[in-house]
C-alpha cells in the first residue's frame, strides 16, 4: 500500500452562506460543562448549587483521580448540576454573573511533574485525547507521541491558524511543555504556508507535518496511523494548536484563557459567522439570530461527526446547523424492500473510498474486519489508531448512517474490556 | 447528510461504464444478440424478486451488468432453456445466495459462463469484431476515471498481455477476447482484490492465465480461455489480498515496530 500524502482525500461539498468578517467575542448567558465524548466519567462535585465560581475554578473532580478537575468556562453562578446514576456527570449549568477568573501558581510548572499537576489543576486535562479508545487520558499516562492539531480539513471547519495569529510564543511555549509530557516526538500538523513554530528548541522532537485541504488528511488519527500508530501498550495523545497555545499563555501568566474560535456555518443558516467563545457555550444563544426560518437541528461538531446538542461539546471548534426533514414519511412496501433490508447494502471498493482513508490503509479488508468483528484482523490493520471522527467521512460517502461508526465503537470498547481483564 | 458512493451508485456507474462495449456489440450484432440480453436480464430479474421477497435481500441494479456481459460472452444459438438454466445458476449459485452484489466472491456471469461452457460443449462462442474489442479500452478509461474499475489491476494485465503478445504468445482473437473479458468480469470491484498490490498481481495472474490457455489448452476458444481465466482469478483474490496484507503488516512493522 502506497503512503503517497499530498493529493488524496476528498471535499465533502456541504452549502452554506457567505461568511460576515471579523470575530466577535461572544460569552453565552449559561454554560455547562461535560465531560469529553465518549466517556461517562464518575466525577466528585466541587460546587453546590447555588455557588458562584470565577472562570477557570474546578467545579468537578474524577473521583478515582481527584486530581483531574473540570473547571468553570465562563465566571457565574451554579444553576443546576446533573448526576447520573453512579455520580456520572451530565451536565453543570452556570449562568454568568460577573467577570472573576481564578489563578493559578505556575511555579511548580518547571518540574515535569508540576506540569501535569499544573494542566490537570487548571482543567486542560479533558482537552487531551487519547488514543486508542479516546476520551481523555488517565493521569499518570505517558503517551508514545503527541499531536498537535494546527490543521482542521472538516467540512466548513474553521481555520487555526486563524485562531493562532499572535499566538506563535504560546504555541511554541505550550508545545515545549506537552514535550516534557513525552519522550516520544511531538508532531506539529500544519496547512501549507508559513511555519506556525519557528525556531523550536528541541528540534529532534517537535515534528512539523504538512497537511493538504481534502478532508482525512487532517483527521488525527489517519495521520497517526501513518506516522506513529497507536497501540496497547503505546497511547498517542492529540491536542488541538488553539488549547496548546491556551497551555503557553496559562505557563506565561497563570490563567488558563478560555476563548476558542468556533466558526458557525451549515445550510440552514442565512449567513455564517466565526465567534471567539468557550467550550460549554450555548449553541441556541450563538445561532439564534444568524438561522433562517424553517425547522433546523443545531450539531455541535462538523456535519460528518457532530451530533445535535445544545452546548458546544468539549474539544469542539465549530458548530453546523442543518435544515430539519420534515416531509410526511410515506412508506411504500417496494420502496422499503429496496431501500431498508435487515442488513445494510455491502460497501463496495471505489476510488473514493480509498481516499475517504487517505490511501493509508487496505480499505476493503478493513471495512471487511469491522463488519465482521474480526478484532484480531482490525488491530493488524491499524484500528486502534482510530476513533469514530475518522470512519466519518467514509460513512458520509457510504451514505451509511453511521453503520461504520457504530461498528468501530463496538469494536474499540470489546478490545479494551478484552485487555482490560 | 449523505454521501453518493452506495451500493446502486457503483452499480449505475458501472453501467455507464460497459455502455461503450453495449453500444458497439449491439450496432454490430444481430437481433440474437438482444434476445440473450433480454432473456438474460429477465431470468436474472426474476431471480431478484424472489430473493426480494423470501430472503428481504435488495435488488440491484449491477442486474443489469451481469446480463450484458452474460449476454456478450455467450455461446451462440444455445436457445432460451439452455440460456436460462445456466444464468439461474450463475446468478442464484454465484451471487445471491451469499447476500446479493458486494458480499459475492465469484462474478455471477464468470459462473454462468463456465457452467455453460461446460455444460454445453458442442455451441460454439462467440468471435468479435474489431471496434466491439477495442471498445474495451473506452470502455476500462471510462470506469478507471469514475473510479469504479481498479486502475492497477487493468494496467497489470495490460503489462502482462503486452509482453505476451510481443513474444508472440497471443493471437489477435485471443486479446479481444481477454480485453472483453477483462473489462466485463475481472474488472469488477467486488470479487477483485481489494488491495493495491493484489490487483497488480490479480491483473497479472489473469494475463498469465490467458496467455497459458492459450498456448496449452489445445482446442479451447479464446472466449472459453478467458472466461476459465476470470474464474480462477477471481478464485484467487482472497489469497492474493492476504499476501499484500502480510507484506503490508510486515512493513509497518519494520517501520513503527507495531502495527
Amino acid at each position: 500500500m502506497v503512503f503517497h500524502a499530498s493529493g488524496t482525500g476528498l471535499m465533502p461539498d456541504i452549502p452554506s452562506p457567505a461568511e460576515m468578517p471579523g470575530i466577535d467575542e461572544v460569552v453565552t448567558e449559561e454554560a455547562a460543562v461535560q465531560t469529553p465524548a465518549g466517556s461517562e466519567l464518575r466525577v466528585t462535585a466541587l460546587v453546590r448549587e447555588g455557588d458562584f465560581v470565577p472562570r477557570g475554578k474546578p467545579v468537578a473532580c474524577l473521583r478515582h483521580q481527584p486530581d483531574i478537575c473540570f473547571v468553570a468556562p465562563i465566571s457565574g453562578r451554579v444553576a443546576r448540576i446533573a448526576l447520573d446514576p453512579g455520580s456520572k456527570l451530565s451536565r453543570i449549568v452556570l449562568f454568568r454573573e460577573g467577570d472573576a477568573r481564578a489563578e493559578h501558581d505556575i511555579r511548580q510548572a518547571d518540574t515535569p511533574s508540576g506540569m501535569r499537576r499544573l494542566m490537570q489543576t487548571a482543567g486542560l486535562w479533558p482537552w487531551l485525547r487519547r488514543r486508542p479508545f479516546g476520551g481523555m487520558p488517565r493521569h499518570d499516562e505517558r503517551p508514545a507521541a503527541i499531536m498537535v492539531m494546527a490543521a482542521d480539513t472538516r467540512p466548513l471547519a474553521s481555520d487555526p491558524r486563524r485562531a493562532l495569529e499572535g499566538r506563535e510564543d504560546d504555541l511554541a511555549r505550550g508545545m515545549a511543555a506537552l514535550a516534557t509530557l513525552t519522550d516520544g516526538p511531538v508532531f506539529l500538523l500544519q496547512s501549507k504556508g508559513l511555519d506556525l513554530v519557528e525556531n523550536a528548541r528541541d528540534q529532534t522532537r517537535i515534528r512539523k507535518v504538512i497537511c493538504g485541504a481534502r478532508h482525512p488528511q487532517g483527521a488525527a488519527g489517519i495521520r497517526l496511523h501513518q506516522l506513529c500508530p497507536a497501540g496497547l501498550d503505546t497511547p498517542v495523545w492529540d491536542i488541538h494548536a488553539e488549547d496548546t497555545a491556551a497551555l503557553g499563555t496559562l505557563l506565561r501568566t497563570g490563567i488558563l484563557p478560555m476563548a476558542r474560535l468556533v466558526r458557525i456555518a451549515g445550510p440552514a443558516l442565512r449567513e455564517a459567522r466565526s465567534v471567539r467563545t468557550h467550550f460549554g457555550a450555548d449553541l441556541r444563544q450563538l445561532t439564534h439570530r444568524l438561522v433562517a426560518p424553517g425547522p433546523h437541528s443545531v450539531i455541535s461538531g462538523s456535519a460528518l461527526d457532530g451530533h445535535t446538542a445544545q452546548w458546544l461539546a468539549p474539544r469542539h471548534r465549530q458548530v453546523t446547523v442543518l435544515p430539519r426533514d420534515t416531509g410526511p414519511v410515506q412508506r411504500h412496501w417496494l420502496r422499503a424492500a429496496l431501500t431498508r433490508s435487515a442488513t445494510g447494502t455491502p460497501a463496495i471498493p471505489t476510488a473514493a473510498l480509498s481516499r475517504a482513508f487517505g490511501d493509508t490503509l487496505p480499505v476493503m479488508p478493513f471495512i471487511r474486519a469491522l463488519g465482521a468483528g474480526d478484532d484480531e484482523t482490525a488491530m493488524k490493520l491499524g484500528v486502534l489508531s482510530l476513533l469514530e471522527e475518522d470512519v466519518a467521512l467514509a460513512d458520509y460517502i457510504l451514505s451509511a448512517d453511521g453503520a461504520l461508526k457504530a461498528q468501530l465503537r463496538g469494536m474499540l470498547d470489546r478490545i479494551q474490556r478484552e485487555f482490560a481483564a | 447528510m449523505r454521501g453518493m458512493w452506495d451500493r446502486e451508485t457503483v452499480a449505475a456507474l458501472l453501467i455507464a461504464a460497459h455502455l461503450p462495449i453495449a453500444i458497439f456489440w449491439a450496432w454490430f450484432g444481430d437481433a440474437q444478440g438482444a434476445i440473450r440480453l433480454l432473456t438474460a436480464f429477465l431470468v436474472i430479474a426474476i431471480w431478484h424478486l424472489v430473493f426480494m421477497l423470501i430472503r428481504a435481500q435488495p435488488p440491484s441494479l449491477a442486474a443489469i451488468t451481469t446480463a450484458l456481459a452474460i449476454a456478450i460472452l455467450a455461446p451462440e444459438d444455445l436457445g432460451a432453456l439452455r440460456l436460462a438454466l445456466g444464468v439461474s445458476f450463475g446468478v442464484v449459485m454465484g451471487e445471491l445466495v451469499f447476500g446479493g452484489w458486494g458480499r459475492n466472491v465469484v462474478h455471477p456471469a464468470s459462473v454462468a459462463l463456465s457452467f455453460l461452457g461446460f455444460g454445453f460443449p458442442a455451441f460454439a462462442w462467440p468471435v468479435f469484431d474489431d471496434p466491439v474489442a477495442w471498445a474495451a479500452i473506452a470502455a476500462g478509461t471510462i470506469g478507471i476515471a469514475l473510479g469504479v474499475m481498479p486502475p492497477a489491476l487493468i494496467l497489470g494485465a495490460a503489462i502482462v498481455a503486452a509482453g505476451g503478445a510481443a513474444a508472440g504468445l497471443l493471437a489477435t482473437a485471443d486479446l479481444y477476447a481477454a480485453g472483453l473479458v477483462l473489462i466485463l468480469l475481472v474488472a469488477d470491484p467486488v470479487t477483485s482484490p481489494g488491495t493495491t498490490l493484489g490487483r497488480w498481481l490479480g491483473g497479472g495472474l489473469f494475463a498469465a492465465l490467458v496467455i497459458l490457455f492459450a498456448n496449452g489448452w489445445t482446442g479451447a476458444a479464446p472466449v472459453q480461455a478467458g472466461i476459465a481465466a476470470a474464474l480462477l482469478t477471481s478464485l484467487a483474490a482472497p489469497l492474493l489480498d492476504e499476501a499484500a496484507i502480510a507484506l503490508w503488516v510486515a512493513k509497518r512493522r519494520r517501520r513503527h515496530g507495531r502495527t
